[in-house]
């Protein structure tokens, strides 16, 4: 088994989850620039998700909403049962763009929410953000990150 | 001498994917990306690409007459259709559209070399399934389209087309207008000739036609998902 950070000093541990295997190259893409932070897996549906963090112990999960076999914010519920105080966070990265969808995400116990369309714009102010246990919520005009 | 690809997707995070995976192939380089079919047409006809990949839903311009307009403004454009669904009557219409690629976002991953290396060496690239229609409507009429079920579509021109996806995003007939620099007294003649042609009395009557006929798509939510109607971002 992997271990989450426990310093500062050590690379933030993403989990990238879509199930559409271009999407996640993308989300790699974006991600990579940063040295400080690694993708330490990748799952293609919300059951896979659930499983990877038990093996992987990422400190953030990246995850889409609408997949296969167990949605996102199925697959969040869980993920936050199971790991309620290890300091883990969900950021949702979605095509929903909607109010009322990033409320049942934040319900689900997510602490980011970021639109598809504008992952290029937010994705790495919203990991950074929640990454340091920070609320970073941003529909398609309001990015907008709170402590 | 590389060969020169224009990307068109709405999605940047889908463009960054696209590129990644194509720019690790030697001799391959992106010339271009469009966020919609409007800038995708002014990008093709300016860069004059060897391949052209295009997803279907697009706001502005679908992919679908982007690739209409495409293949009318030069056939020996090549075009791969990316697309979220593999339906018979989106196959078919990119078909009748001019495209010599098929893929399925969710296999792009998988599809796209062969894609671009098919239409690289003058062959076309169809996903699976499409290759099966189209054996299907062989065996079965010597056809690969089912003719005698009219497609919907073709009654309208393109510009009717153009200003029926428009309209059923939302735009008034004086932002159509804007967009496509007529004046709104000729969109407003279109609306109502499109509006007659369909047989439809709303607004809200033209917005179900559009989804209906894959000219604009919805997204669904979470809870109704199937793998076939998963819009990829």
């Amino acid at each position: 088994m992997q271990q989450r950070r426990n310093e500062n000093s050590m690379a933030v541990r993403i989990l990238l989850v879509d199930d559409h295997p271009i999407v996640r190259q993308g989300l790699r893409t974006l991600l990579q620039g940063r040295g400080d932070w690694e993708v330490v897996g990748e799952a293609s549906d919300g059951m896979e998700a659930v499983e990877k963090v038990e093996s992987l112990q990422p400190d953030v999960v990246v995850l889409d909403v609408t997949m296969p076999r167990m949605n996102g914010l199925e697959a969040c519920r869980l993920i936050q049962q199971k790991h309620k105080n290890a300091g883990l966070e969900v950021l949702f990265v979605t095509q929903h763009d909607s109010p009322q969808m990033m409320r049942e995400a934040l319900d689900a116990g997510a602490r980011g929410y970021v639109v598809k369309s504008n992952a290029a714009r937010d994705l790495l102010e919203a990991v950074e953000s929640v990454s340091q246990h920070r609320v970073f919520t941003a529909l398609a005009r309001s990015p907008q990150a709170s402590g | 001498m590389k060969l020169r690809i224009l990307l068109a997707d709405d999605h940047e995070i889908v463009r960054r994917g696209l590129c990644s995976l194509l720019q690790k192939h030697e001799g391959w380089e992106i010339c271009g990306e469009a966020s919609d079919g409007r800038e995708a047409l002014e990008m093709a006809k300016r860069l004059k690409p060897d391949v052209v990949i295009i997803d279907i839903g697009m706001p502005s311009l679908n992919g679908l007459d982007t690739t209409r307009q495409l293949m009318q403004h030069d056939p020996q454009f090549k075009v791969i259709v990316l697309t979220i669904t593999d339906s018979d009557q989106v196959i078919r219409e990119a078909l009748d559209a001019g495209a010599r690629g098929f893929v399925l976002k969710s296999d792009a991953a998988r599809d796209l070399v062969s894609a671009v290396e098919a239409l690289q060496s003058k062959r076309m690239f169809f996903t699976p399934r499409v290759n099966d229609l189209v054996l299907a409507g062989f065996l079965d009429k010597g056809h690969i389209v089912a003719r005698n079920e009219a497609p919907s579509l073709p009654t309208l021109t393109v510009r009717e087309r153009e200003i029926t996806q428009l309209l059923a995003e939302g735009k008034s007939s004086k932002e159509v207008a804007t967009l496509l620099n007529l004046s709104t007294k000729t969109v407003e003649t279109h609306r109502s000739n499109i509006m007659r042609k369909l047989s439809l009395h709303s607004i809200r009557d033209l917005v179900v036609y559009a989804i209906k006929n894959n000219i604009i798509q919805i997204q669904m939510p979470a809870q109704m998902h199937s793998p076939a109607e998963t819009p990829v971002a």
